[in-house]
């Protein structure tokens, strides 16, 4: 009986967002009861758009979803909780103030006398449904102080209190240590034992690998095919995603620096919430080289930037770029020293997001001579620029009028790249350069990165990319708790179980060698 | 292809929008009289055309002068909701602008020429620093520049009625009004013996240099980009504060020059003695015009049209005058709200993304033949 083989089915899925892009077309997408299948594909290749429809958030323009053999028509997230299907968002939908039975029972909690809300029973019913699953959270804690890994289990919990038996995880990976997604692995394959059923979401091939039985991979709002985990290899998984080979390694020459250029010394901050987020932070990056700084994220790596760029103010401690500070200078300022920065956020920082390519582009050199022409902008010269960066950065768009939003999110991070890095900068502060953004784009970042260092420009990498930081840098500091655990000068002998022990805290270098890391004038 | 598709979309759905609105204000007139049709006559072909049919002129130069210092209030207020800044302060801004402007016209004697330019300028400047008040409180103490430009409207008002009633009032006169002007700082007419006064050519000059400044200086950018995104803004270079006081200084200029051209123009002497309503229907022409002011004019025009058929309406088929209000508000309903014929619209664009699918396709397959 096919009826009962798949849990749910959608058929010849197509979706066009109100703003033209065809997100999905013609996609049939199956998944058996009591399987882990992977849904795999690129940044914009419309896993996360796919999903959303089977949860209710978004409705196709065109196709059939039947879950549980039966034609239904998910009109909203309620509609598809009422038939079993719960999605745990790759940013939590959580109340950070509220402790975490109350967010479990958010929109159904038990009553005390029809007006009350019986925090007994919500606590009872979490640590019941956390026993059950063998998913362990604190009831009592408020959301805000838990780690990640535990918001993630809550967020799972909290599906599972509304009776979900199709659980969608959308890249649950994303933002957890790897002791956490052993941990989280390990729960999955739990609850599938258990008869549910689980969609992962991911593009982390070794992940999928691990866990899944079946995977579906899309590209360009289409299906590749669906495989059986075991019988296909992760190169054809990687060319079935991108369309060819991916070579994630790249060349670089040995560095040679010379002059130091960003030097910081014993940088303090304390956080509003009194959290010692920067501790006694020194280092400094010499012209010509790329100085990773790793760290699972939330160690001080966010502080650190935001203290370079003055996007925030530091307690003590002073910045300087060749030899001047830059502490407390206007934005402006700090630019024309040449400094750049790829913003860790770059919906918030990177772009203007209903301004046009072009807009976008200009942002940081509005007042060069070079394009004005008097009191008017020199719209030729900009015209030029905008057409000039678009070609060499490969920005896929229509024109240089296009609203920057349109674009994928490859293409808007190139526009921000091309941007930071053609304004001839000394110094290039990358934080999460590539994060969330396909090989592709990921790849042209990359090389872009050496060769700026490579032909003198100072870089400072920050990125919670292991893989990325570890590849890309000449030396590498690693952050925990607001300070710098270890420095290694090489970073080609370093492996990955080193690196973690020293990201998780486990060890940690003596002040000496980490202060090797300040060169000497 | 898609664009242009999309720009008929648009019209087509600004002019549904119209005939909705119209048939609502059809049952609100059917509540006033008996004769409909005669009021709709009035209202919608009686500006432009008399009762034979043919063009009246005289009527045409009514609606244009109507909309003198509102395309002036629109500028201001595309300008500062540019920057997205709701300042809502125009409203003053015109009147302080037209007292001032007024004053010096009347006390100040100069040569012919430069009186008039004297006299709008004295306005407008004041009006501008005038701004300075919601921008700095809101650029240093975080205060909602909405709520303290709202204020700050009855404050002018209090303020130039405190003065005129007991400084510059002309005791002679039935109504308190300040003496007339001279003749040296009075807006000439464009057409002679009508109120369409060379205050309008002024206006679309304005049109053009906001438009130049918006789109094509550093600082109209940095106002467009502050308005998209502060912190991408801040980030990128820009003053943030600076560029936030900038734009209101700029939006009470051009109120304030639009409050001294109207009173400069329409009349002899000061007799406002309530805030006009201009900047309010500069707020409406902003979000018509979509915050682009190339489109200023033409909303102007809009308002200004309805604004007289619904006085021919009252006058001559004995609709209340308030009636005017509901149907600009039942109109405004329809235009604003985003959703509206949102279903057609978004065939449209599944229609538009097909094509281009298809198109890509094609071009590949090109591209492949020529390979093979």
């Amino acid at each position: 009986m096919p009826q009962s083989e798949y849990v749910v089915q959608m058929k010849g899925i197509t979706k066009v967002y109100p703003n033209g892009i065809a997100a999905n077309q013609g996609v049939d997408f199956n998944v058996r009861r009591g399987e882990i299948h992977a849904l795999m594909g690129e940044n914009g290749a419309g896993k996360s758009t796919l999903m959303k429809m089977l949860f209710g958030l978004e409705q196709p323009t065109e196709g059939e979803i039947i879950v549980n053999g039966e034609t239904v028509n998910l009109s909203s997230p309620t509609v598809a909780i009422a038939k079993g299907i719960g999605m745990v968002h790759q940013h939590f939908m959580l109340v950070p103030s509220l402790t975490v039975a109350e967010n479990m029972v958010l929109g159904m909690a038990p009553k005390k006398k029809g007006l009350f809300i019986d925090m007994d029973k919500a606590i009872a019913i979490t640590e019941e449904y956390a026993k059950k699953y063998n998913l362990h959270v604190d009831p009592k804690a408020k959301v805000v102080d838990i780690p990640v890994g535990m918001k993630q289990k809550v967020e799972i919990l909290k599906a599972l209190v509304r009776g979900a038996k199709i659980l969608i995880l959308d890249e649950p990976t994303a933002v957890l240590t790897t002791q956490e997604t052993a941990e989280l692995f390990r729960e999955l394959v739990q609850l599938k034992e258990q008869g549910f059923t689980i969609i992962f979401i991911s593009h982390k091939l070794n992940e999928i690998k691990q866990i899944t039985d079946r995977l579906t991979i899309m590209r360009g709002g289409k299906s590749m095919g669906v495989y059986n985990t075991a019988e296909i290899s992760m190169e054809e998984i990687s060319r079935l995603m991108v369309g060819r080979d991916v070579i994630l390694t790249v060349e670089k020459d040995k560095a040679a620096p010379t002059d130091e250029v960003l030097r910081v010394e014993n940088l303090e901050y304390t956080n509003d919430w009194n959290k010692k987020m920067l501790d006694r932070v020194s280092f400094s990056v010499r012209k010509g080289e790329i100085l990773g700084v790793a760290g699972v994220e939330g160690n001080g790596q966010r502080e650190l930037v935001d203290m370079l760029f003055n996007l925030n103010v530091p307690d003590s401690g002073t910045v300087t770029v060749n030899g001047k500070s830059i502490v407390g200078l206007p934005q402006r300022k700090i630019r024309d020293a040449g400094v750049s920065l790829i913003p860790e956020d770059r919906m918030l920082y990177g772009i203007a997001d209903r301004g046009t390519i072009e807009d976008n582009l200009i942002s940081n050199r509005i007042y060069q001579k070079e394009y004005n022409k008097g009191l008017l902008f020199d719209m030729k010269a900009i015209h030029e620029m905008s057409d000039r960066l678009i070609e060499d950065y490969r920005v896929l768009c229509k024109s240089r009028n296009q609203q920057v939003k349109m674009l994928s999110g490859g293409n808007i991070q190139k526009v921000v790249v091309a941007r930071e890095f053609s304004s001839g900068p000394v110094l290039i502060i990358a934080d999460q350069p590539t994060r969330g953004i396909d090989v592709g784009a990921t790849e042209f970042i990359r090389k872009k990165l050496v060769e700026l260092s490579r032909a003198g420009a100072a870089v400072l990498l920050v990125s919670a990319d292991l893989n990325e930081v570890m590849e890309l840098s000449d030396s590498l500091i690693v952050m925990n708790g607001g300070h710098i655990a270890a420095y290694f000068e090489d970073t080609s002998a370093l492996t990955d179980e080193e690196m973690g022990e020293y990201m998780l805290g486990l060890k940690r270098q003596s002040d000496e060698e980490i202060g090797k890391v300040l060169y000497a004038k | 292809m898609r664009n242009k598709r999309m720009f008929l979309f648009e019209a087509a759905r600004g002019f549904a929008a119209i005939l909705l609105a119209l048939a609502v204000a059809v049952i609100f007139i059917a509540l006033c009289t008996d004769d409909v049709g005669g009021a709709l006559e009035q209202m919608l072909l009686r500006p432009l055309f008399a009762k034979n049919g043919t063009f009246n002129a005289n009527s045409l130069w009514v609606v244009l002068s109507r909309m003198i210092p509102t395309i002036f209030t629109g500028l201001a207020v595309c300008v500062m909701f540019s920057a997205n800044q709701f300042n809502l302060a125009a409203e003053g801004g015109v009147m302080l602008g037209g007292f001032l402007a007024t004053l010096v016209g009347i006390y100040v004697p100069m040569a012919a020429g430069l009186h008039l330019v004297v006299c709008l300028l004295v306005g407008a400047v004041a009006a501008a620093l005038t701004m300075l008040l919601p921008a700095l409180l809101k650029v240093k103490l975080g205060a909602s520049e909405m709520v303290s430009s709202l204020m700050l409207n009855y404050i002018i008002m209090y303020v130039v009625l405190h003065f005129l009633n007991n400084n510059f009032a002309d005791r002679s006169k039935g109504s308190t009004q300040t003496f007339p002007f001279l003749q040296t700082a009075a807006v000439p007419d464009l057409v002679p013996n009508t109120d369409l006064t060379w205050g309008f050519v002024i206006a679309l000059v304005f049109v053009a240099l906001v438009a130049v400044f918006l789109f094509r200086t550093r600082w109209g950018y940095a106002i467009r980009m502050i308005g998209i995104n502060q912190a991408f803004s801040k980030y990128s270079g820009m003053k943030v504060g600076s560029v936030i006081v900038l734009s209101q200084v700029i939006g009470g200029f051009l109120a304030g020059l639009g409050g001294g051209i109207e009173v400069l123009g329409r009349y002899s002497t000061f007799l406002w003695r309530e805030l006009p309503g201009y900047g309010w229907t500069g707020v409406t022409i902003a979000i018509l015009a979509k915050n682009n002011p190339l489109m200023v004019p033409f909303a102007a025009f809009f308002m200004a049209y309805l604004e007289r058929g619904c006085e021919l309406m009252r006058t001559n088929a004995g609709v209340p005058a308030e009636m005017l209000d509901i149907i600009q508000a039942v109109i405004f309903l329809f235009f604003a709200a985003e959703q509206f014929l949102a279903r057609y619209r978004q065939k449209l664009v599944v229609k538009g993304a097909r094509e281009e699918m298809k198109q890509a396709f094609d071009s590949e397959a090109a591209a492949k033949g020529g390979n093979a």
